[in-house]
């Protein structure tokens, strides 16, 4: 007797979108959490976006996510990065109140249909014959489904560590999930140790606000989600910028033995690029200060978030260096920082619809995978959640491609690359990046929302027609031709351009640099007044020929991409492959020969000798991919659209 | 050409010395089954031969049992050989029929016959040497001067691919600090100034346009310098190559128009291999339809020479028709040269040479005065050229580019670095700089063949001969 179709393991950022996504299609899901309370904490930052990661969050929301919308809500200071630079890395980061968005997440899961969110302690997954076919918790119970997606974050075989002292537990207030990952290792899975950290927690009142220089979000808000008004419900706050000193360095420096990440207790790999103040002082300790951001956590929360400070020194050591930066000379810690290990799954052994590839309906989602960051961790979840269900009815996998969306870099990247430090996404990850835009994730991944179907019928509205009056937006600007009149030359005279020099459909015009829609609006041409359209059609018409030159240079470099790599290829049969590329892609088993390109430690030798092997070894020309899963059914592809 | 797939399983074998008669030649195998194959026809090899170690011994026929040959056989184990497979390399006789033999008995013992260029394709797979390097080999081998041989030496040794390597590493260090600016540019570190990426990508641009004008001078170092002769018939042309090619060849005659067709020859002067390019005396009122032909042709030659020696006999004076074929010439790459010093009496000499040069700095170009029984005038006339186009500052150890893919690599590279400095400078944009960077990386790994491409592949090793 089944106790749902799908049971979901964590009520993370991860698992809120799995549990979302599943019963959004109509399968009966239970979601199982170790605290009710928190569902959707923010563990760390409480902030939302940044680059790269605001383009996933974006692209999760037309798809029918609800990270977007939640942080959108509960935004309390809204910031466009690299606004001065090209509209391809620019993103979007807001800062949020971790209690309303945790209160959002718990109401939204709430109300949904087919979805029951219930208390439990996971210890088990229930097996037979390489099928995962439920759950069993502390308690003894045991739960039943047709499948599983464990979305467990940072709580498998959690440590926490400040100073020498440890402690189980997945987060300060979590404990720790016992169990799972040493079922999983029993079942041949390669299971490994990252750490990440955490700064202290302060107490509003304690600090002197007036040594501190305050930093305002911008004005005009351009919201992650579709739906979401771009009037801020809430009232917005300022962060504080401080920063440490050589005085602060010293004192790190002298008590780095009693940090457990030197010392060696910690045996976890860290983030390189997001180091706690222990890494930053060794590793950059030419720089004489380091910048430090208060944030509050919520509007009507008595805590500041101190970032860029993570740390897992010894209380007293913490209290000694904080006061020596200014504003905080009387500080009173609410929380120590710390930091925590836990086990992760190498996520080589997942697929690309995140089911493992031992073990049948099991799927894995959020930093169990490898990965750091809310953003990363939702995508990952919505992904599963489709996928698990998509099963279940039957229907083809949901695979995303590389130049379909920063989603599908994640996924391709962690499955094909695997990794040994936690996995951030960042722009130069993505070789397709001036087409992955937060501008046109509309156009992107529209028809692919469309065909998933999870969309809520009022952002499908919204979308239909922005989408359309984008269509139509290009349409006119390749119809209209501008000539060049008196009148036309004169206006441009007059705001310091230069003149026509022949007639020109609006669009090669919109080409220039200096000609934006405003100027065609004033010009008299019917140009749409919302920004989301003319901003949107203009970036695309001044990005095109780099777009074109850019997929050229894909192609260049991935002249096989496409090309089929058989499902059980022996590459011990493939002459001039060393041991360890043979290794390599023995156990990645990639589909394709682009996959097999991006395996680390494969060399461009290696790809020759496997594709002219292909070559004699099919007599006619290997057909073009498409993608097959394990049982060889071929499987459609989401429709992409180069914009 | 299938280069690899299951030939990678092969076990190739090929003569590797030239054909013909002579004291030895070589046969090579490489490939896997190299050991077994050559037991089968030689028995002397120990049950495990130390690498490079020779062996003598008789090669044997292995369906008759006949002895084919004496033979040295040279072992070189896995890792340790040219191409990076278990190779040897048999010496026997020197004699095209006891090859054939021995190249039959042992592809019936299980070898294939190479392909062009095939070995040298294995040493590339398996990274003993890189693009650049293995088309430095076929250079080697086809070089026909000192000169060229050093310039293709220095390529193997990997003197091109280290330079190409350096400007590679500096451009990346560029592409990761303008990917970080973007990645991180909200960490609040000082990343790069924008100047010194423009000082950085400048700077290698500057060094890939040193080795581009070096192509020039490395074409005529490894191909060596082309030298038309034209002129009036029976100015001496025939003599004057005779004393250049510093023997008795064309037949020289009194009669004009005795040497109908373009005629090609060369040699070698301080190690710059030179070629002449001989033709028909050139008359404008020809009626002799074979003449016209062979003068039609000596203007085409001409247009393809580096230098042109325009020769007139100087007892004869600059006539009209020398100088109106002269303005149909490009100046730059004309020497006068007025021959038959030796036939004016020294009283008209002077009056002549004044003439003459004015004549000549009318048109800017360079006369030099020749006779053929001067031994001198070789030397003299020799020296202008290498000097003028292969000037002999060159050090031993200078690299120069030679090869016409490499040319367009690097060119192709250079303007697209400059793009990338174009738009640092504009403040176009770090994606756009990131974009046109590594589509500049792109063409230096095309040239030393880091990305695989089967077309180059195919371009590059079918050159080769055969065992090579």
């Amino acid at each position: 007797m089944k106790n749902a179709d799908i049971i979901v393991v964590g009520a993370g950022h991860a698992g809120i979108e799995a549990a979302m996504a599943s019963a959004g299609l109509g399968l009966s899901t239970l979601l199982i959490t170790t605290n009710l309370d928190r569902i959707g904490y923010m563990s760390c930052n409480p902030s939302i976006g940044g680059l790269a990661k605001g383009h996933m969050v974006r692209e999760l929301d037309i798809l029918g996510g609800h990270m977007g919308f939640a942080a959108d809500q509960t935004c309390i200071q809204y910031k466009r990065l690299n606004s001065s630079k090209g509209p391809a890395v620019r993103g979007t980061r807001v800062q949020n109140d971790k209690k309303l968005y945790n209160q959002h997440m718990t109401q939204l899961l709430n109300s949904q249909p087919n979805l029951k969110v219930v208390r439990g302690d996971v210890k088990a997954l229930i097996l037979r014959n390489q099928v995962c076919c439920g759950v069993e918790t502390q308690d003894g119970s045991r739960l039943f489904s047709t499948s599983v997606i464990i979305t467990a974050g940072t709580f498998l075989n959690g440590v926490m560590h400040v100073g020498l002292q440890q402690s189980p537990g997945g987060r300060v207030g979590d404990q720790a999930s016992v169990g799972l990952s040493d079922q999983l290792k029993e079942n041949g899975f390669v299971v490994r140790r990252l750490k990440t950290g955490t700064p202290p927690r302060l107490l509003k009142e304690s600090i002197d606000w007036s040594k501190t220089t305050a930093q305002y979000g911008d004005e005009s808000f351009f919201p992650f989600s579709l739906k979401s008004s771009r009037q801020f419900r809430l009232p917005q706050v300022a962060c504080y910028l401080s920063r440490t000193n050589e005085q602060t360095h010293e004192i790190i420096r002298r008590n780095l033995d009693k940090s457990p990440m030197y010392c060696g207790i910690i045996e976890g790999t860290g983030p390189r690029y997001c180091p706690s103040i222990e890494d930053k002082i060794s590793r950059f300790a030419d720089r004489d200060s380091h910048q430090t951001f208060l944030e509050p956590e919520g509007l009507d929360s008595d805590l500041i978030y101190l970032q860029g400070i993570s740390t897992s020194l010894p209380e007293e050591i913490q209290y000694e260096f904080l006061k020596t930066i200014p504003g905080l000379e009387n500080v009173v810690m609410a929380r120590p920082g710390y930091a925590v290990e836990y086990d992760f799954i190498e996520p080589t052994q997942i697929w690309h619809t995140l089911e493992t590839r031992t073990i049948q309906n099991l799927f894995l989602a959020g930093q169990i995978n490898g990965t750091s960051g809310y953003e990363e961790a939702a995508s990952q979840g919505f992904i599963a959640g489709v996928n698990a269900a998509f099963k279940i009815l039957n229907k083809n996998q949901f695979i995303l491609g590389r130049d379909q969306a920063y989603m599908g870099v994640l996924i391709d990247d962690l499955v094909t690359k695997g990794t040994r430090e936690p996995y951030r996404m960042f722009t130069s990850r993505a070789e397709h990046r001036l087409v992955l835009r937060e501008d046109n994730a509309l156009d992107r991944l529209s028809l692919v929302s469309e065909s998933l179907d999870l969309l809520a019928s009022d952002s499908l509205e919204i979308m239909q027609d922005l989408s359309a009056r984008r269509t139509q937006q290009k349409e006119y600007l390749k119809q209209t031709k501008i000539f060049p009149t008196q009148v036309v030359q004169a206006e441009l005279v007059a705001r310091g351009l230069v003149e026509m020099s022949k007639s020109l459909t609006l669009e090669e015009f919109l080409r220039r640099t200096d000609v934006n829609p405003s100027l065609l609006s004033e010009l008299g041409f019917a140009i749409d007044s919302d920004p989301l359209v003319s901003e949107a059609v203009e970036i695309d018409v001044k990005y095109m020929g780099y777009v074109k030159r850019q997929h050229e240079l894909i192609l260049q470099a991935k002249k096989f991409e496409d090309l089929l790599l058989p499902q059980n290829f022996d590459y011990k049969t493939v002459k001039g492959l060393s041991n360890e590329e043979i290794d390599k892609l023995s156990s990645v088993l990639p589909r394709t020969l682009g996959q097999a390109q991006r395996i680390s430690g494969v060399n461009p030798s290696a790809i020759q000798a496997i594709m002219v092997f292909l070559k004699s070894s099919y007599s006619k020309e290997p057909h073009r991919a498409r993608l097959s899963s394990p049982a060889g059914v071929p499987v459609q592809l989401a429709p992409r659209d180069l914009v | 050409m299938n280069y690899g797939g299951d030939r990678d399983s092969a076990t190739i074998c090929a003569v590797s010395t030239p054909a013909g008669f002579g004291g030895i030649s070589v046969i090579r195998l490489s490939g896997a089954n190299t050991l077994k194959i050559v037991r089968q026809v030689f028995k002397n090899l120990p049950p495990s031969p130390e690498s490079h170690k020779a062996f003598l011994g008789q090669v044997l026929d292995p369906t008759s049992g006949l002895a084919l040959d004496q033979v040295v056989v040279t072992y070189f184990a896995k890792d340790r050989s040219y191409t990076g497979d278990e190779t040897i390399e048999i010496s026997c006789h020197g004699n095209p029929l006891i090859c054939d033999q021995i190249m039959k008995a042992l592809v019936d013992s299980g070898a294939s016959t190479a392909m062009p260029g095939e070995f040298t394709y294995r040493a590339f797979m398996n990274q003993k040497l890189d693009l650049v390097q293995a088309e430095s080999v076929l250079s080697l081998i086809e070089s026909r001067s000192h000169k060229s041989a050093n310039l293709a030496y220095r390529q193997l040794m990997g003197g091109l691919s280290q330079k190409i390597e350096s400007i590679e590493n500096q451009m990346t260090w560029c592409l990761a600090h303008i990917e970080a600016s973007i990645d991180f540019s909200t960490e609040g570190l000082e990343t790069t100034s924008q100047n010194e990426l423009i000082v950085k990508l400048s700077q290698s641009n500057a060094e890939i346009d040193e080795i581009l004008k070096s192509y020039q001078k490395g074409r005529l170092v490894r191909d060596g310098i082309q030298i038309a002769l034209l002129g009036q018939p029976n100015v001496g042309k025939s003599s004057l190559l005779n004393l250049l090619l510093d023997y008795d060849r064309s037949i020289v005659s009194n009669i004009a128009g005795t040497t109908r067709d373009v005629v090609s020859d060369e040699t070698i002067f301080e190690g710059q291999r030179l070629i002449f390019l001989d033709t028909a005396g050139i008359r404008t009122h020809s009626h002799d339809e074979i003449e016209s032909l062979g003068i039609k042709r000596s203007f085409e030659e001409s247009k393809r020479a580096d230098r042109i020696f325009y020769i007139f006999d100087l007892s004869l004076g600059l006539s009209e028709e020398d100088q109106k074929w002269l303005s149909t010439l490009d100046s730059n790459k004309v020497t006068l040269i007025g021959n038959k010093m030796d036939l004016i009496s020294s009283v008209k000499l002077d009056e002549t040479l004044k003439y003459i040069h004015s004549k000549a700095a009318a048109r800017q170009l360079r006369v030099i005065f020749t006779s053929t029984v001067d031994k001198n005038s070789r030397e003299e006339l020799l020296k202008h050229v290498v000097s003028q186009l292969v000037s002999e500052r060159s050090s031993d150890n200078e690299v120069l580019l030679a090869n016409s893919r490499h040319y367009e690599c690097l060119k192709q590279a250079s303007a697209l670095i400059q793009q990338a400095v174009d738009s640092l400078i504009e403040g176009t944009g770090a994606e756009f700089v990131s974009l046109e960077l590594k589509s500049a990386l792109m063409r230096l790994q095309d040239m030393l063949g880091k990305r695989f491409d089967d077309q180059v592949m195919d371009r590059v090793f079918k050159e080769f001969c055969v065992g090579k």
